[in-house]
């Protein structure tokens, strides 16, 4: 009898035994086992869409509107971001990018003054002609300053650095105010 | 990311009588504890990638893997980049020194055991100088190319010498530069001071200074000792001011280029010659800005017309664009100028608060002069920029692209109605084929020279 029991209390304890090394052996993956990175961050609130107007050249050689729905933040870092990186993927229909190369925008500062800075990346080969560089810089200017109403100016730098001029005509030193006269009417 | 070894070693910051034991990070420096060792703010904006420092008035913004901060507003170009840490963002000690602290009033002093943060500006930091020497007939142009700005003046000193003496820095001149002139035999620093060594009888003749990159330029050219005085009842006998026309591009830089090869370097040399002679032959005297294949500055294209107090200011340049369909001639002046605007509206409003309405009536009268100045010269500008389009009109198979505001390189800083003429598209191949003939060309000058001819006849 006393061999009976034991035999049963020695049967259940290798059935817990497998039951708790099929729970938490080691060849069983284990979800609350994951750690979770300290950093980890809330999934965002994706901003609302809003109708943007856009700016690419035309066969006239002037600029063009193109209007496209995009998810628009309020903040104005991320509002130019957003606006300058769909400037860069360029234009849905006949128009021509404003930017004649692949670009991407690096960086974007905003001073206290309503002046945003952006960085992009720099032509990979010289670029010539007033108009490519005046539709390249207002295409940009024009295009920020038309949807983040609270900014009044863009300078645009290339590769990390303020430059002069891109093509030896336009005067890139300092920040650019709206200017319609290249948006055909 | 960098290694845990890396981060074992740490550096001593002290500040006024506290001390910090900051990580480094390879060859660089956890940044926030530094910023907050000065009791600065920093925060950063996830979604701008961009660390944003407040100090009592000033504010600086810069971003990891960027060497540009962003400083009260004004952008600065450092040597190094900030990069990520396990802290936030670590940078070298000279980035932290010069482009986090100096700005906000401090420096750093090296200590055996690190850095102590000192209050104050840091004086007598070297400058790199690049002396470049242009001889001309009569006069020879040399730069002084600066690696940072730096506040310099140009005098001559108590020994009759020409010197170029810096405000808070010690001019170092670049080795590998070379200086080939027939009026400037050597230019050597001392302390703060750079020495110009000239030709006998060569002098400072005029100076100034320029921006991006930062430059001061000299005017050399013979001067005499004893200058013979004018008998007082002498006529004025001042020649009627040039008209100067700046042939766009030079040198290396060819500008546009048509299929054909036609650039526009030599196209508006050719055109510029030509309107030189139209101009001449109607009683006008005329300079040109460059008169071979050779490059100049932009910035001393402007300076030229404005030294010889040129009547017109004219660059031609000839057009690209991405579409070969896109032809015809455009005429532009000056944007007006907001932001100078502003700011001269801003400096006089800052007088008036400081001197509680008793604002120093001579510099209240300078700006308001400066800006009548500005507007009158931009809207005579526009005047010769439409007499100027409306002869090109004219000309056959030129469609009006119209007058237009940019703000051009070349016209910034002129002192006289000044514009920039687009002959014509050299992307677009019949329009390259016409750009390219004498005929064309002689006609394009003849339409200009009547436009400038019309504007000056009115004024």
């Amino acid at each position: 009898m006393t061999r009976r029991v034991f035999l049963i209390i020695a049967a259940a304890a290798v059935v817990l035994a497998v039951l708790l090394w099929l729970f938490f052996g080691p060849g069983r993956p284990s979800v609350s086992r994951t750690v979770a990175p300290v950093d980890v961050l809330p999934t965002p609130t994706p901003a609302p869409e809003q109708r943007v107007m856009l700016l690419f050249a035309g066969p006239d050689g002037l600029l063009h509107p193109e209007l496209r729905n995009v998810p628009l933040p309020v903040e104005v870092h991320e509002r130019v971001r957003a606006i300058v990186a769909e400037v860069l993927i360029g234009p849905a229909g006949e128009l021509q990018p404003v930017v004649p190369w692949e670009a991407e925008l690096n960086a974007v500062f905003v001073d206290g003054e309503g002046a945003a800075f952006i960085d992009i990346t720099p032509p990979p080969e010289p670029v010539n002609g007033s108009r490519i560089e005046l539709l390249l810089a207002y295409g940009l200017v024009d295009s920020i300053l038309l949807n983040c109403p609270s900014l009044t100016s863009v300078q645009i730098l290339f590769g990390g650095h303020e430059v002069p001029t891109l093509t030896g005509h336009l005067d890139l030193s300092r920040p650019l105010r709206l200017n319609k006269a290249f948006i055909s009417s | 990311m960098l290694s845990a070894q890396e981060m074992m070693r740490t550096v001593e910051f002290q500040y006024a009588g506290r001390g910090v034991s900051v990580p480094r990070i390879g060859s660089r420096i956890e940044v926030m504890p530094v910023l907050a060792l000065i009791g600065a703010g920093a925060e950063y904006s996830r979604a701008a990638g961009t660390y944003v420092v407040t100090y009592g008035e000033h504010t600086l913004q810069f971003t990891p893997g960027h060497r540009l901060v962003l400083v009260d507003g004004e952008l600065h170009d450092t040597n190094d980049a900030p990069v990520p840490s396990p802290g936030g963002v670590a940078a070298s000690t000279e980035f932290i020194d010069r482009a986090l602290l100096a700005p906000l009033g401090f420096r750093l002093e090296p200590i055996p055991q690190g850095y102590r943060i000192a209050v104050g500006a840091r004086f007598d930091d070297p400058v790199i100088v690049r002396p470049a020497a242009a001889d001309f007939d009569a006069t020879t142009t040399l730069v002084l190319t600066l690696d940072r700005a730096a506040e310099a003046i140009a005098e001559i000193n108590e020994v009759g010498e020409i010197t170029v003496v810096f405000a808070d820095a010690s001019p170092r001149l670049d080795p590998s530069s070379r200086l080939k002139s027939t009026r400037v035999r050597a230019v050597s620093s001392n302390g703060r001071a750079l020495l110009i060594t000239t030709a006998p009888n060569v002098g400072l003749l005029d100076w100034h200074s320029l921006d991006g990159p930062p430059r001061i330029i000299l005017e050399l050219g013979r001067v005499f000792p004893t200058p013979t005085p004018a008998p007082e009842y002498a006529p004025v006998t001042a020649g009627p001011s040039p008209i100067v026309i700046d042939p766009g591009h030079g040198g290396k830089d060819t500008g546009a280029v048509s299929d054909s090869g036609l650039t526009e370097r030599d196209l508006t040399l050719a055109v510029a010659r030509r309107l030189a002679g139209e101009l001449r032959a109607r009683g006008h005297q005329v300079r040109l800005t460059r008169d071979n294949g050779e490059g100049r500055a932009l910035t001393d294209r402007t300076a030229i017309a404005n030294r010889v107090e040129a009547e017109v200011f004219v660059s031609l340049h000839a057009n690209a664009s991405n579409f070969s369909s896109v032809k015809g001639s455009e005429t532009y002046y000056m944007s007006l100028d907001d932001q100078a605007t502003d700011e001269a509206s801003a400096a006089l409003a800052e007088l008036e608060n400081e001197a509680g309405g008793e604002a120093d009536e001579r510099s209240d009268l300078d700006l308001i002069l400066w800006d009548l100045a500005q507007a009158s010269v931009l809207n005579e500008s526009a005047v010769l920029a439409l007499e100027v389009q409306t002869r090109l009109n004219a000309l056959s198979n030129i469609r009006d692209r119209g007058v237009k505001q940019a703000p051009f390189v070349v016209l910034t800083g002129a002192t006289m109605p000044a514009i920039l003429v687009e002959v014509g598209f050299l992307s677009n191949p019949a329009e390259a084929k016409r750009l390219a003939t004498p005929e064309h060309q002689q006609a394009l000058a003849g339409a200009i020279a009547q436009g400038i001819d019309a504007f000056l006849r009115a004024r």
